[in-house]
């Protein structure tokens, strides 16, 4: 398989060339029906007393230098080929910036948990101006109100989502260029105004590496001698955390040390999804989060490109129209299901809504993946082969100009079968926490009547999703 | 609970695992012929999938009113476009994926060349 592309050829939509063949109708079917069968086993004979306790995500707050020297030298080497290389699709850049990262951001956080937030390389700026300034980072000009929570990430995630499937020349630098500037000065602007917290909620990838990296298997204990104190402060740092119950119900992994003297240790991704805290502005984000990646599918249907091509509207217009459509009927689902599941259960309706959007995690991550999996693995490979030329001159700095592509096993059955198999799990685990956490939200008495609503949901976005692998 | 997911995890692989046919044989058939048309910012027929197996040759012959370029992503063949004359891009389709057929400077996709 050839690497080398014509270099007359005009980047003007996203990257990758090849797409997923539809999964064969019948995976669609027996996923579908899984579903239902995990539904209905989980309102039936699943526990009855709330068992998931928030355990804290193995990267925490950490000051550790290496992370945060890694993610400038890296951050550096990508404004190589964004401000010097060629506009041409030789040019890493895009699919750095759309694959390796923003895809790659999913694998990495869903091992290690929120990672980014140690690498983001805009912290480490800030961080190092405040040293100049002689500031505390922490300490803005403004006290940032708790109201604001997510909703600036879910406004610089809309804003990416966007950029990568909707806007005119995505894949071309002065577009990548033009956008970056201004993520940047807005995220700076935030952080020198609110001090370093606003990137926890402010920025669009670390509220996306937060959300998926609370699925991460792994968590860390603090050392023996200070345990008390440690477990005292990841409680209140965490509300979902019940005390001491956490660090008590992760298995301890022996032998293994952190930088911080913390101990890794394993949890149940469960527990760590439960452990994320409320914020306003969170359904949005993991609305918008799942909402983009089905506009990808659905935007690709031949009906659809039909729909838009035939239209007098510009087709960047059709799209936005199109993204925020599918966005749209995906929150009024949600919100229609969850003000249903308060009347039921006897809660109010916005408390619902807020205390449930973290059972949409898994099901948006199981989406992702299914969606972007080969194309990490195809257009990964190609990026990394592009990395060691970014100016295009025939250099190999990283020794990988030469790589070829390598399908890794990766057939249109096993991709079929993995598609389908993500999906499911991530609606098996959604449907576990709703279960859970609609035990605390609703009285005994409307626990289980009250999650039919929730079910019903989560088959309907789960059979969708399906239906789009199928279809499209 | 872990065990659930486990078992549910495992009910799946196998169920899709059956749906799951063996990797298609290289083709030698007759080769395949699309021709498209665009007229008036139109594309005819218009887009749509166009199935092929994998391993055989595609031949796309394509008629533009306007100057243009045809591009087929994934397999990277572009062939210019003038107006009026119809330009033909043959290849052997051996990668499977769908892959889009369009036009560049029109920004227009034609068809979706579907592999397996």
């Amino acid at each position: 398989m050839e690497l080398a592309r014509p270099v007359e050829m005009v980047l003007a939509h996203g990257v990758g060339g090849r797409q997923d063949l539809p999964i064969p109708f019948e995976a669609a079917v027996a996923g579908a029906a899984v579903a239902l069968v995990v539904s209905f086993a989980a309102l039936g004979f699943a526990w009855r007393e709330p068992r998931l306790a928030g355990v804290p995500s193995y990267l925490g707050r950490s000051s550790s230098w290496v992370p945060q020297a890694v993610g400038l030298v890296v951050a550096a080497y990508f404004c190589v080929g964004l401000l010097f290389g060629p506009d041409t699709p030789d040019n890493p850049t895009a699919g750095v910036f759309y694959v390796l990262f923003w895809v790659g951001l999913v694998p990495l956080s869903l091992v290690f948990g929120p990672i980014w937030r140690n690498f983001n390389p805009l912290r480490t700026l800030h961080r190092l101006a405040c040293a100049l300034l002689r500031r505390d980072p922490d300490q803005g000009w403004r006290r940032l109100s708790p109201r604001v929570g997510y909703w600036p990430a879910t406004a610089g995630l809309l804003a990416f989502v966007w950029l990568e499937l909707v806007a005119p020349d995505r894949a071309t630098l002065p577009v990548i260029s033009l956008w970056l500037a201004l993520y940047v000065v807005a995220t700076l602007t935030g952080a020198a105004i609110y001090g370093a917290q606003w990137f926890d909620k402010g920025d669009a990838f670390e509220a996306y590496s937060t959300l998926i990296g609370s699925l991460s298997p792994i968590t860390r204990v603090p050392p023996p001698a200070s345990r008390k104190a440690k477990a005292r402060s990841a409680a209140s740092t965490n509300p979902r955390s019940k005390g001491g119950k956490s660090t008590d119900r992760a298995k301890r992994a022996p032998g293994t040390r952190s930088g911080n003297a913390y101990k890794l240790a394993w949890r149940n991704p469960l527990d760590g999804m439960a452990g994320l805290a409320y914020a306003p502005g969170l359904p949005a984000l993991v609305i918008v989060l799942l909402g983009s990646t089905m506009y990808d599918s659905v935007s690709n249907a031949p009906v659809w490109v039909q729909f838009v091509q035939e239209s007098d509207l510009p087709a960047p217009l059709m799209g936005t129209f199109g993204l925020l459509a599918v966005i749209g009927l995906v929150l009024a689902l949600f919100l229609g299901a969850t003000t249903w599941a308060a009347r039921l259960g006897g809660a109010t309706p916005a408390t619902t809504a807020g205390e449930l959007a973290h059972s949409l995690v898994p099901i948006a991550v199981g989406y992702l993946v299914a969606h972007y999996f080969t194309l990490f693995l195809f257009e990964g490979q190609h990026t990394l082969a592009l990395l060691s030329d970014p100016l295009d001159t025939g250099a190999n700095w990283l020794g990988t100009a030469n790589w070829t592509l390598q399908s890794m096993g990766a057939t249109p059955a096993s991709i079929a079968m993995l598609q389908v198999t993500v999906i499911v799990i991530g609606h098996v685990l959604g449907t576990v926490l709703a279960h859970d956490r609609a035990l605390t939200l609703f009285p005994h008495r409307t626990a289980v009547v009250g999650q039919i609503p929730l079910m019903a949901l989560m088959v309907i976005y789960t059979v969708a999703g399906l239906l789009f692998l199928f279809a499209t | 609970m872990k065990s659930l997911i486990a078992i549910f995890a495992c009910v799946v692989l196998a169920v899709t695992g059956c749906s799951a046919s063996g990797d298609p044989a290289t083709f030698s058939g007759p080769a395949k012929e699309i021709t498209v048309t665009i007229a008036g910012g139109s594309v005819n027929p218009p887009p749509g999938r166009v199935e092929v197996a994998k391993g055989q040759q595609v031949k796309i012959v394509v008629t533009s009113d306007v100057p243009d370029e045809l591009h087929v992503h994934g397999y990277d063949m572009s062939a210019g476009l003038q107006p009026n004359t119809p330009a033909t891009v043959e290849f052997v389709a051996d990668r499977d994926g769908l892959f889009e057929v369009e036009t560049h400077d029109s920004e227009m996709q034609l068809f979706q060349l579907q592999v397996q």
